[in-house]
């Protein structure tokens, strides 16, 4: 299978050429394959900003090539637009780029661009916003008199409704509190399973990245660190604790039960899989059924 | 992405010319500007120009720095020196069509040129030395006269302080939105006038919101820091005048007699 | 009578809506602070907490119930400035808290507007940068710092402004983790090292677990309130308002369920790798 996104030696320098030439993402080349939910993880400052906003051709690369479905995104610079409908970017806060009168008119900003009309585009409209769990009945109020967990929600939906190939998401559940996070970010995974399209969440939270990515991206000043599973990232506790990233709390501390010489798995990532973990131990010894 | 751009910008130091008096900076730069605009020959605009190299010497910033403001309006100096070369009168030195070059234009070129560059430098050293808040300061107690007749001087200058603390904050911001509504497919680099001033609406709208949200913020957060407008507020950093301004007045005073004493003994060079 | 003593407070956003009940933001709040505390409330979004905070400095006033700070009613217009002298208030974006230019001349705001002499403007302030670990950028200009650094110079102007307590609007919100981290060392180290009063309003629980006190709100009431460990091992309560619990004390109160003999519920890493040492011995 040819992968769907492929970065080759992919660099960006800012301001080349200037005294305040800074690289921000050096050398990186990977590939994901259609379907897959990526997690993007690195400290503030550490590129991954950068990269994605490469994969969809809001930065050029200074050196090395974005191919989407084996084709050089900037092969033509003049369509480099129609690549930002097949690769959708939400970018951090995103409720601060709504504008229009109606929340409709705002989703449909996206997919009117990429050429949709009438009915069609209503019904990307309306797809999309079910997909983010906004209420059809809040479609024709103004976007600015929804609630913020609102606004993120409308403003995602105008994302999705330009029905992308591929969606990145950065920080998509910044500032939200528990439970404005945790139903976000099961939106997002039903969407992904449903649509069944490529996800890339770029993520703080170690948490949230643990509980819905398959394989994790993992950058350290401007370089990929590491690209692998999930679980083989988060075994790598040691070596993400010394780049400034920490993982789970649950993941810690299985991680010294294990160091400790008790036979419990290698990277666990959830609360779920350490309570399994800890039961079938007490259950060889006998001390529960 | 954030752009780098020196003019306008302030690089804290403690030379001498840090160390004036915003006040007296201020108004030697004004008579300075003025001067510049009445140099009628060579001699008198040396004199300006031997002036502004004392000062970006005194100011022990690095002439990189100096370069990189002029860099910005390069294309300024080269327009209007060229316009000004082809305006001269007198008899032609080269004609092709309606355009002719005369010494009287190259001269007015050149002169043009020096004033620009001497205007840049100088009011970049102003930035360079004087924090905005020093500068507003100033311009505070310069005005301060005018409270007299109920001029609302604290608030202009807390204004102008606020507006150039939140400038490079609303720049960048304006440049995530433009990013966020590209990645929505908005087109803003092709089309005619109108059509490239319509693509503005989906940045405009946004920034305003944002900025009235700001400011609300930025209200809340003064109140909680004890504002209550200019009545009984004092200042960290006080000025007062000092020798080295009465120095520097004196230096102003005698760049204004040389450029007089040229200007009337060595005649017009144009 | 508390430090700061609420007094079954109720307060309410006047927004005339038809056909929707005025809904109290604050609803029959009583809450003691007492001199050295650090309090976290925590909750979710439109809980009431931020809300409540504003209450602490005579930003809003209650419709019906007090607030009394060292003393004093906030309703008392005349006092209103002493009591924001006493009660310090960070909000939650960093980038709209700082006014000036200038870091230094940014701390410098809060005691110049209360007409402190400018060499003791110049102490203060240099103390309060060195306080937050700011000091070394004092000349720097606020949009080309980090969140965290902004936000502990946002700290920094509060405290030249010499409070006794400091309220903090959930200040990490918009934080990465370092910057998480900087804020919160930080307040701990004003708490403990100069017995400054803490008021913590925040949604993440790993921060709360830090305080001496926490304070759960739910639609504008008091849910709970005790030490992190009586709080924090209430497990089902939190987990029924879709609370954040710490995942140590998650994986304890399950283990619980199954007849597990834990006394003790599991707040931090090290806590957890100890009980479940013993319980698997």
């Amino acid at each position: 299978m040819s992968a769907l996104l492929e970065l080759k030696n992919l660099s960006f320098v800012y301001g080349q050429g200037t005294p305040f030439e800074k690289k921000a993402v050096s050398d990186v080349s990977l590939s994901v394959n259609k379907g897959e939910f990526i997690g993007i993880i690195g400290h503030t400052g550490s590129g991954k900003s950068t990269l994605v906003q490469m994969l969809n051709g809001l930065i050029k690369p200074t050196e090395g090539q974005v191919i989407l479905e084996g084709e050089d995104i900037w092969k033509k610079p003049k369509e480099i637009r129609k690549v930002r409908f097949r690769v959708g970017m939400v970018f951090q806060y995103p409720e601060y780029q709504l504008f229009e009168e109606t929340v409709r008119k705002d989703i449909a900003f996206g997919p009117s661009n990429k050429g949709l009309k009438g009915e069609e585009l209503d019904k990307a409209v309306e797809r999309a916003a079910a997909f983010t769990g906004l209420k059809s009945d809040l479609l024709d109020s103004s976007p600015f008199e929804l609630s913020g967990g609102e606004k993120r929600r409308a403003a995602i939906a105008g994302v999705i409704a330009m029905d992308p190939e591929i969606l990145i998401l950065d920080e998509p559940t910044a500032g939200l509190d528990p439970m404005g996070r945790e139903i976000l970010l099961s939106q997002i995974v039903n969407y992904h399973k449903e649509r069944g399209n490529t996800v890339l969440l770029v993520s703080h939270s170690m948490e949230d990245i643990a509980r819905v990515a398959d394989r994790i991206i993992v950058m350290n000043q401007s370089r990929l660190f590491a690209f692998d599973e999930t679980k083989k990232i988060f075994a790598r506790g040691d070596e993400l604790g010394q780049i400034g990233l920490q993982v789970p709390q649950i993941t810690r501390i299985m991680q010294r039960l294990r160091g400790m010489g008790y036979d419990v798995p290698d990277g666990v990532l959830t609360v779920d899989e350490a309570f399994s973990a800890v039961c079938s131990l007490l259950k060889k010894e006998g001390r529960i059924w | 992405m954030v752009r780098d751009v020196s003019f306008g910008q302030y690089f804290p130091g403690n030379s001498l010319i840090h160390r004036l008096d915003p006040r007296a900076k201020l108004l030697i730069f004004i008579a300075f500007i003025v001067i510049i605009f009445c140099t009628f020959n060579y001699a008198a605009l040396g004199v300006t120009a031997a002036f502004t190299a004392l000062f970006l010497i005194l100011s022990r910033i690095p002439i990189k720095f100096y370069f990189k403001s002029l860099k910005v309006i390069i294309f300024i100096v080269l327009f209007t020196s060229v316009i000004n070369l082809f305006y001269g009168v007198g008899d032609p030195i080269w004609q092709w069509w309606v355009f002719k070059i005369t010494w009287d234009g190259i001269h007015r070129a050149v002169m043009v040129t020096i004033r620009i560059i001497c205007l840049i430098l100088s009011s970049s050293c102003l930035t360079f030395t004087t924090s905005p808040t020093e500068l507003t300061d100033a311009i505070e107690r310069l005005m301060s006269p005018l409270r007299a007749i109920r001029f609302p001087v604290h608030e202009i200058a807390m204004m102008m302080s606020l507006a150039l603390r939140f400038v490079p904050t609303l720049m960048e911001e304006t440049d995530k939105i433009m990013q966020a509504q590209k990645a929505r497919g908005a087109d803003m680099e092709s089309g005619n006038v109108i059509k490239r001033a319509r693509a503005l609406v989906p940045v405009l709208v946004p920034l305003f919101v944002s900025a009235f949200r700001r400011a609300y913020e930025i209200a809340t957060a003064m109140e909680c820091r004890c504002y209550r407008g200019g009545s009984g507020r004092t200042r960290m950093k006080t000025i007062h005048m000092g020798r080295r301004d009465v120095l520097a007045f004196i230096a102003i005073a005698l760049v204004i007699g040389g450029v007089i004493v040229c200007n009337i003994f060595l005649g017009k060079t144009v | 009578m508390a430090f700061i003593s609420i007094e079954n407070v109720e307060f309410s956003y006047d927004e005339v809506e038809e056909g929707k009940p005025v809904r109290n933001a604050v609803d029959g709040v009583t809450l003691g602070i007492e001199r050295g505390e650090f309090v976290a409330v925590i909750g979710h979004n439109g809980c009431g907490k931020s809300t409540l905070a504003k209450h602490l400095n005579a930003m809003l006033l209650p419709d019906s119930g007090k607030v009394y700070v060292d003393g004093d009613d906030t309703a008392d217009e005349s006092k209103a400035f002493k009591i924001r002298e006493t009660v310090g208030l960070v909000l939650q974006n960093p980038d709209n808290q700082l006014v000036a230019s200038i870091v230094e001349e940014d701390v410098a705001f809060g005691p110049e507007n209360l007409g402190v002499d400018p060499a003791e403007i110049r102490v203060r302030v240099d103390e309060a940068l060195k306080a937050v670990g700011m000091y070394e950028y004092r000349t720097h200009a606020p949009h080309k710092l980090s969140g965290g650094q902004k936000q502990r110079v946002a700290i920094a102007g509060i405290l030249a402004i010499q409070p006794d307590c400091i309220v903090l609007d959930e200040p990490t919100a918009m934080l990465d983790p370092n910057g998480r981290r900087e804020v919160l060392s930080t307040l701990i180290k004003l708490n403990r090292e100069r017995k400054m009063t803490v008021v913590l309003i925040t949604h993440y629980m790993d921060e709360a677990v830090l305080a001496d006190r926490v304070v759960v709100m739910d639609s504008g009431k008091i849910l709970t309130q005790g030490t992190p460990d009586e709080v924090f091992s209430q497990v089902e309560l939190l987990k029924i308002h879709r609370l954040d619990v710490p995942q140590s004390a998650e994986l304890a109160n399950r283990l619980i369920g199954c007849g597990v003999d834990i006394d003790r519920i599991p707040l931090t890493e090290e806590d957890c790798v100890k009980m479940l040492g013993e319980v698997l011995e």
